[in-house]
């Protein structure tokens, strides 16, 4: 068959613009970052009642359910159930990284809480946790948003 | 190592969007392929029985709670034909290109 350049480019065009669908489709579904959130603050609050043996049970329960969870949804490859992102499209670095970022804000709250507990606050890990879950939920699907962006650019570069 | 081949099947407009889409995905939800393309229900089931007799794609209906769901996905002869296409189209524009760039005056 004899296509002219210009019906190839156009179709190349067809082609790119579905990759772009599904590119827009990356990310972690809403319910993981406002689940992280609470979870957060449930752990600060539990944290603040100085009880030792439920702060470990705490820290125990919230990192088995996340563990539970993680894998499914981390990989940006499921945010809604209508389809499920091709693994050469998604950055293979995203649950590293967004792995990496939860420990920084752990990272954040601990060295909040004893900043605040050093001021006289009563109850440092709950106040910092509130912090802490704003950040998860406005800054998590900001991350993704840059991840989509990034998937976007090196798509074009195919 | 892929292998420049024209696919016709795969090349009208309307099947080229509908493989390209599957091809970025694992499975795509017969719903989002019809809504993304502007489809209607009979148009693209029209285009996913032309691409199922090609065997490039293969419908699937997942038994999951009450809802009815229809999983489309792309088989891996029709992912080789599609990576093919897409080679052929390069090579295409990138002759054309070639011929463009040694018609240049200097």
């Amino acid at each position: 068959m004899d296509v002219p350049p210009l019906e190839a480019r156009a179709a190349l065009d067809t082609v790119e613009k579905s990759r772009l669908r599904v590119i827009d489709e990356i990310g972690l579904p809403q319910w993981y970052w406002w689940g992280l959130a609470l979870g957060w603050i449930i752990l600060g609050w539990v944290t603040d009642l100085n009880y030792p043996w439920l702060t470990a049970a705490a820290t125990l329960v919230f990192g088995a359910v996340h563990s539970a969870v993680a894998p499914r949804v981390i990989n940006g490859r499921h945010r809604s159930n209508q389809l499920s992102v091709n693994a050469d499209i998604v950055d293979r670095h995203l649950p590293a990284l967004v792995l990496g970022g939860l420990i920084i804000l752990a990272g954040i709250t601990v060295a909040g809480a004893v900043a605040i507990s050093a001021d006289g606050a009563q109850h440092p890990v709950t106040i910092t946790s509130i912090f802490v879950a704003v950040v998860i939920v406005l800054g998590g699907p900001r991350l993704l948003a840059a991840v989509r962006r990034r998937a976007v650019r090196s798509s074009a570069r195919r | 190592m892929i292998t420049a081949q024209f696919d016709e099947l795969i090349h009208p407009s309307t099947r080229l969007s509908i493989v390209a889409l599957l091809a970025a995905a694992d499975w795509v939800e017969f719903s989002f392929v019809r809504d993304q393309l502007s489809l209607s229900d009979s148009a693209l089931s029209k285009q996913l029985s032309t691409l199922e007799d090609a065997r490039y794609v293969r419908v699937e209906r997942p038994t999951n709670g009450r809802r009815r769901r229809v999983h489309v996905r792309l088989t891996d002869a029709g992912r080789t034909a599609f990576r093919g296409h897409v080679a052929a189209l390069q090579a295409i524009v990138g002759v054309a290109q070639s011929r463009n760039g040694e018609a240049q005056p200097r």
